[in-house]
């Protein structure tokens, strides 16, 4: 049997909690999402540019969260999280990513909208 | 009520009324009054003989995994019967509803069986076989073997493994149930938006469909979790990935694909449920909803299922095919790197379900190379097993046997199977015989692994070999059956025969037809053998035992323990120094196993909690499939409550004294099995034997050395 513990104090994982690095992670992504939100409304950048940087700003956020919020590194304790997030992402982009390229060419031939929709369309 | 109901509700029972017991059917009144006898009789004999307080402590709070392991195949055994005999009545109504003049019965204008009837019939063979029935035998075989090879005492999380067993358990009760309460869903297994939608599908059928389906969903997750947790933190010292049984890398990466694709279909029928229950828009035709969205959420856990399905199957054969050439495997690390190619490739091959849906013809190419792109690592598995048996000294015992009929059945799926990848080719033969012939040559491939499993794992878990006779008559029949259902079947796809048709207007194919029902006798007859092999090798099981290594020339750790296991697995941890750890031990002589000197064992404590859960889950889903809101409630809160008590609950663990363990083993050792008391702290008596006893000691059947299973082997 693995090392056991009744006290959930004692487990590592919870020993990683830290007020610091969850206020600094709160501050880092709401300012983070403000900028998004800003990129957004002002229509500061042509919409494929801004797709892109929205994308590029949810990123750093999603690396930080999963850095001072959820406490992913390279410890002992914590290294199989890290594994399993970092095998998730290829996943995710694979079914995402293929399942959006499917229905793409897919509304071009079956699904032919009214010009006011055709915004589903791409 | 959030969506409109067609047919009558109240507050009490729901939809539920006394129209919906289908007693004026007497195909399913005969099925209730012989599932109601044969629960009379077992529950009456658990009665007579005193067997409650066994059964309750043994069998339903275990946590131990090898008792759920032979829980789980034993639900896998039941329901693979009940689709057997779903493909026997499908079969049948096929060979007589041929042409206008075909007679007809019981209601049927053609056939004995009603358009509606065929449809639930096919609809639950469909979903049982893949998901109450092969899922259940993998995950049990899983389950006893892989803490075994790995030098574990039990799973990652013992209680978690008891709460999947039960939910899965109780999805297949609720798609039994719905034989005598209401009707199942009538549009084949893997489901159709927008027509299992409430306003097309308005009955409790596909209610029935989605509730099972997701309790399965949700066992088979937690499963896959604990699978996975196990292998990566339990592994004995000195196991280093590479020394790893290859079953166990199966195991892994079969896992894998469960843990990231069975989400995705609770999703899906998550949505649906939505649809149904909520009144949203996911997949209908209009209102923003999306049709095509169903399908691909859908496939996205459909294809990487057939690869969790057929893994561990690979991983079966990889055991078996080795013992049985006298030899290593061959090739280990292209068998490891193909498991996790197989793996990786099948998130990216789901399309090919639906090719014909219209996709751009870039997309349907992508997804036409990516299947075939499976048949390289699956060749290299192949050609691994052929280059194991080359030259090496195969031994044709029953394990053997199937192992090969496995490997045939492989070569026969494989090829059909890149015949499908053509997009091209969907566009002729799309939801065609020839599909459905192509991928029961696949599962039957499974079945024919899990088979061949049973065989070669038996000893280890129950203490004693099936025989070989009867065991022969059932293979030969199942070879007999394969043959003659699915070469028809083939050839009627060629034809432009399409799935799941209730009648069949061109006489041309009956012969076709008649023939796949002669193919249906042999597989009566195989059930039959099957009966009689499991009959007689109980009943001879006293000559039938064997010791620690029952094959006597088997290679890995779970051979290492008596047979059958103790509930600790292994007395001392063993130290692996080598692939095929057993293999390398009884090769420089050290095969003896570590008496004395024994220590006190940490081990989970029996809870009848996940039971519990599994019962109310079922009431859960029974409820919302009648809308009964109360009862959803109360099984919802009492679930709830369940879970945050057992959470408070400090104590989940008990220790086996040394002296417990001291005598456990030394009962084992000295092989006085008649005479053991039982162990008493956990799991059964243990009447384990690592001693050769005359005529049958470790070796047995048909094996070619006389040596006794511990011996230093010369190769």
């Amino acid at each position: 049997m693995t090392q056991h513990t009744q006290n959930p104090l004692e487990h590592p994982e919870v020993q990683l909690a830290n007020g610091r690095a969850y206020l600094g992670s709160f501050i880092l992504s709401a300012l983070l999402m403000t900028a998004g939100l800003w990129l957004t409304i002002t229509h500061a950048m042509s919409p494929f540019a801004a797709i892109l940087a929205t994308s590029l700003l949810a990123g750093v956020a999603v690396i930080i969260q999963g850095y001072l919020l959820l406490h992913m590194d390279l410890s002992h304790a914590q290294i199989w999280h890290t594994v399993a997030m970092v095998l998730f992402l290829p996943l995710f982009v694979v079914t995402i990513g293929l399942t959006a390229w499917m229905f793409h060419g897919l509304y071009e031939r079956t699904m032919i909208m009214p010009p006011a929709m055709s915004s589903m369309s791409h | 009520m959030l969506v409109h109901l067609q047919g009558p509700w109240n507050p009490l029972l729901g939809r539920l009324t006394l129209q919906q017991i289908p007693y004026e059917n007497p195909i399913l009144l005969g099925t209730f009054i012989f599932a109601a006898i044969l629960g009379v009789i077992v529950l009456g004999a658990t009665t007579r003989y005193g067997k409650w307080g066994y059964v309750w402590r043994e069998w339903l709070t275990t946590v131990d995994h090898k008792k759920i392991g032979v829980m789980y195949c034993l639900v896998g055994l039941v329901m693979l019967f009940r689709g057997f005999i779903d493909a026997l009545m499908i079969r049948t109504q096929q060979a007589i509803a041929i042409g206008p003049n075909s007679p007809g019965a019981l209601g049927a204008v053609h056939g004995y069986l009603t358009p509606f009837h065929v449809g639930q019939i096919y609809t639950a063979h469909g979903l049982i076989m893949v998901v109450f029935a092969a899922t259940p035998l993998l995950v049990g075989i899983m389950n006893i073997i892989v803490p075994l090879q790995i030098g574990a005492r039990d799973m990652a999380y013992p209680y978690l493994n008891a709460l999947g067993l039960w939910l899965t358990t109780a999805g297949g009760a609720l798609v039994m149930l719905s034989l005598f309460v209401g009707n199942f869903a009538h549009g084949g297994w893997y489901g159709f938006v927008p027509y299992f939608e409430l306003p097309y599908s308005p009955g409790v059928g596909v209610d029935y469909w989605m509730w099972a389906f997701q309790l399965s969903v949700l066992g088979t997750t937690m499963g896959s979790i604990n699978l996975i947790a196990t292998i990566v933190k339990m592994r004995a010292p000195g196991m280093t990935w590479m020394r790893m049984p290859i079953f166990t890398w199966a195991s892994l990466s079969t896992n894998l694909i469960a843990l990231t694709s069975f989400p995705v279909l609770m999703v899906a029928l998550g949505l649906l449920g939505m649809d149904r229950y909520l009144g949203t828009h996911f997949y209908t035709a209009g209102m923003g909803g999306n049709l095509m969205l169903y399908n691909d959420l859908f496939w996205i856990w459909g294809h990487p299922e057939v690869y969790f399905l057929i893994l561990p199957a690979f991983g079966m054969m990889s055991e078996i095919i080795p013992t049985f050439s006298e030899k290593t495997l061959f090739g280990y690390a292209t068998m490891v790197i193909a498991s996790f190619a197989i793996g990786g490739v099948s998130w990216g091959v789901w399309l090919h379900h639906f090719f014909t849906m219209a996709a751009a013809p870039n997309v349907n190419s992508f997804y036409s190379i990516t299947t075939m792109l499976v048949g390289i690592p699956t060749g290299v598995k192949v050609f691994n097993w052929i280059f194991t048996m080359y030259r090496g000294r195969v031994r044709y015992e029953l394990p053997m046997l199937w192992a090969l009929l496995a490997l045939f059945l492989l070569l026969v799926g494989g090829m059909t199977g890149m015949m499908n990848a053509f997009a091209s080719n969907d566009y002729m033969w799309h939801n065609g015989l020839f599909v459905v012939a192509h991928f029961h040559m696949m599962v039957l491939l499974i079945a024919a692994s899990v088979f061949g499993a049973v065989e070669y794992w038996f000893p280890k878990v129950f203490g004693f070999k099936l025989e070989q006779k009867w065991g022969k008559w059932f293979f030969w029949f199942m070879v007999l059956g394969t043959g003659w259902v699915f070469v028809p079947m083939f050839f009627l796809g060629m034809a432009g025969m399409t799935r799941r048709l209730d009648y069949i207007p061109y006489t041309q194919w009956a012969p076709y037809l008649h023939i796949t029902l002669v193919g249906m006798a042999f597989y009566v007859v195989a059930v039959l053998f099957f009966v009689a092999h499991l009959y007689v090798s109980l009943r001879d099981r006293e000559k039938n035992r064997v010791g620690a290594d029952a094959w006597g020339t088997s290679r890995n750790l779970e051979w290492m323990t008596h047979s059958p296991v103790p509930a600790y697995n292994f007395a001392f941890i063993p130290h692996v120094n080598a692939r095929d750890e057993w293999a390398w031990r009884k090769e420089n002589g050290i095969a003896e196993l570590h008496a004395g000197d024994y220590e006190d064992i940490h081990m989970p404590k029996n809870t009848g909690i996940p039971l519990f859960l599994g019962l109310l889950s079922m009431g859960l889903a029974f409820a919302l499939v009648w809308r009964i809101w109360w009862l959803a409630l109360l099984c919802l809160v009492l679930m709830v409550a369940l879970i945050i008590i057992r959470s408070f609950d400090r104590d989940t663990d008990t220790t086996i004294p040394a002296r417990e363990v001291e005598r456990v083993e030394r009962a084992a050792r000295d092989g006085s099995s008649g005479s053991v008391p039982p162990a008493g702290v956990l799991g059964d008596a243990v009447i384990a034997t690592s001693t050769v006893r005359s005529g049958s000691g470790g070796i047995g059947g048909n094996t070619t050395s006389p040596r006794p299973s511990w011996a230093p082997r010369n190769r």
